[in-house]
């Protein structure tokens, strides 16, 4: 079993069989895509392109779906470095010694896990944007970093409180004031290991993100939707937006995995400690 | 004895675990400066708990301990010096796995010594010849035999240039071929006139390079002596009965 788990990765003997079966089901998306026999709808895939990006007297412009791809990148960055900060300061409030400290904490994490995101987006858009004399974009990036900041809060505390007691004790008997102990010891092990549910959240993130596109943010899901409006091309048109989406994604599983990989580089085991 | 001659004054220490275990029961020792003191016992009598006090790791819930002149209460700054200047070697080593054998040492000598890279490299480099794996600076800890790991621990503990080295059963975790290279080292530091508190079950280590023994069982000293009279003709029953067990 993991011979064949090693095999596959290393994709060599399979890659025959694989490829053939790759081919076989890209046949079959692509007649359901446009076969007009067995449904009413009328395919038109050749209208698509423009909207990707059209080209004039030799230049090429990004169409209204690159366009909003591009600011669903930009929201998504932002988001993900700020959740991983709201993550990181909220998992350290969780562990520390103070009672409002953990309080604290902990009532962010139930009201943003236990209360839908299209409602906290609203919540930041409508309610406090205004008082916070903030635009769109900004509120977006906020309600999407404090909803994903939670899971990863969670995550990121699983990591650190994951380690051998060990490890704090021998920081401890060295001298290692906290920062010392946080920023060389405990951060640097407690992240390794959480970083595939880490990337898991960061694809959610990604996906996620569309539901911007209901407070008037031009993003890559809004612009399919208006997109749609205009010409009717439902399918067509929302079968491309989630394929960019899945482009996104997993090229973001590729790297993390790259990353993953890397850092295996320089073996992690503990005494006690997983492999 | 005179007052700087004691680096170690442990007073009447008490400690109750939560679930009201009594592991320190007023138990007092005094350690003179370069003395190495070995201490024995049944499991479960306080031992490792006494030398956990020592550097903080442990709460004491009464008594004192003052270290070189400075005593272990609540102030920060106090226990932060103890720390830096106690060093501590544990029965799992403990090593940070991240980090490669010379990293391991390079940490806290530039974050607490705050020793530039090329004074940690140094001394990193001639710890580890000292200690007899300067071949393996590279290496990750998981990549060396428990033996050497466990002298990886001690030269990263003697980096900070400790006034004290505690040495919590350093061997229990090793097998039987690889204690016999870190008993090694720890003489070697014992001969050179490093203050030292040993745990251990060695008692060849204890005859050999203890100047004093200590007995305790049920967080109580029962005995105290140097190693000769000690091993040779011990006062209390409870002692005879322990070293009847063990030798």
């Amino acid at each position: 079993m993991q011979d064949f788990v090693k095999r596959a990765m290393a994709g060599r003997p399979f890659v025959w069989v694989d490829g053939a079966r790759f081919l076989l089901l890209a046949g079959i998306v692509l007649w359901l895509l446009t076969a007009t026999d067995g449904t009413d709808y009328p395919w038109q895939w050749h209208r698509v392109p423009p909207f990707l990006f059209s080209q004039e007297d030799g230049f090429w412009t990004a169409g209204p779906l690159l366009q909003g791809l591009a600011v669903t990148l930009q929201i998504s960055t932002l988001a993900l470095v700020l959740s991983l900060v709201i993550g990181l300061a909220t998992a350290l409030l969780r562990l520390s010694g103070s009672c409002t400290a953990r309080a604290l904490a902990r009532l962010y994490l139930e009201l943003i896990r236990n209360t839908p995101l299209l409602i906290q987006i609203f919540f930041v858009y409508f309610v406090l944007a205004p008082i916070l004399d903030i635009g769109a974009f900004a509120a977006a990036v906020l309600a999407l970093s404090f909803f994903e900041g939670a899971y990863a809060a969670e995550i990121l505390r699983a990591g650190i409180v994951s380690l051998p007691r060990g490890q704090w004790e021998a920081a401890h008997s060295l001298g290692l004031g906290a920062w010392p102990t946080w920023r060389h010891v405990i951060l640097p092990q407690a992240v390794r290991r959480v970083l595939p549910p880490l990337a898991g959240q960061a694809i959610s993130l990604v996906k996620d993100s569309a539901l911007v596109s209901t407070i008037a943010i031009y993003d890559l899901t809004m612009a399919g939707q208006k997109i749609v409006a205009e010409t009717f091309l439902a399918f067509e048109i929302w079968f491309t937006v989630a394929a960019i989406y899945l482009v996104l994604t997993f090229g973001l599983s590729l790297a993390v995995r790259a990353l993953e990989r890397r850092m295996a580089a320089a073996p992690l085991r503990a005494a006690g400690g997983v492999g | 004895m005179r007052t700087e001659e004691r680096i170690i004054a442990a007073t009447n220490l008490t400690k109750r675990f939560p679930g009201g275990v009594l592991a320190l029961d007023g138990f007092s020792l005094t350690v003179r400066r370069g003395e190495v003191v070995v201490i024995i016992g049944p499991s479960g009598s306080g031992k490792s708990t006494f030398l956990r006090c020592l550097n903080g790791l442990e709460e004491i819930d009464g008594g004192s301990i003052v270290i070189d002149g400075i005593p272990l209460d609540h102030r920060r700054k106090n226990r932060l010096h103890i720390r830096r200047e106690v060093g501590m070697v544990f029965q799992a080593f403990n090593l940070f796995p991240h980090l490669t054998v010379r990293q391991n040492i390079d940490l806290a000598q530039v974050q607490v010594r705050r020793r530039t890279p090329a004074e940690a490299a140094a001394v990193t480099a001639a710890l580890l010849a000292k200690v007899g794996i300067g071949e393996k600076a590279d290496r990750h800890p998981q990549e060396l035999s428990g033996g050497q790991q466990q002298r990886v621990a001690i030269a990263r503990a003697l980096a900070m240039d400790p006034k004290v080295m505690l040495f919590d059963e350093a061997t229990s975790a090793l097998d039987p071929e690889m204690i016999g290279e870190v008993l090694a080292v720890m003489k070697t530091l014992a001969a050179e006139g490093m203050t030292m508190v040993v745990v251990t079950h060695e008692m060849g280590f204890a005859r050999e390079a203890g100047d004093r023994i200590v007995f305790m069982e049920a967080g109580r000293l029962v005995e105290a002596g140097e190693p000769e009279g000690f091993f040779r003709a011990p006062r209390e029953a409870r002692t005879r009965a322990f070293l009847g067990q063990i030798l």
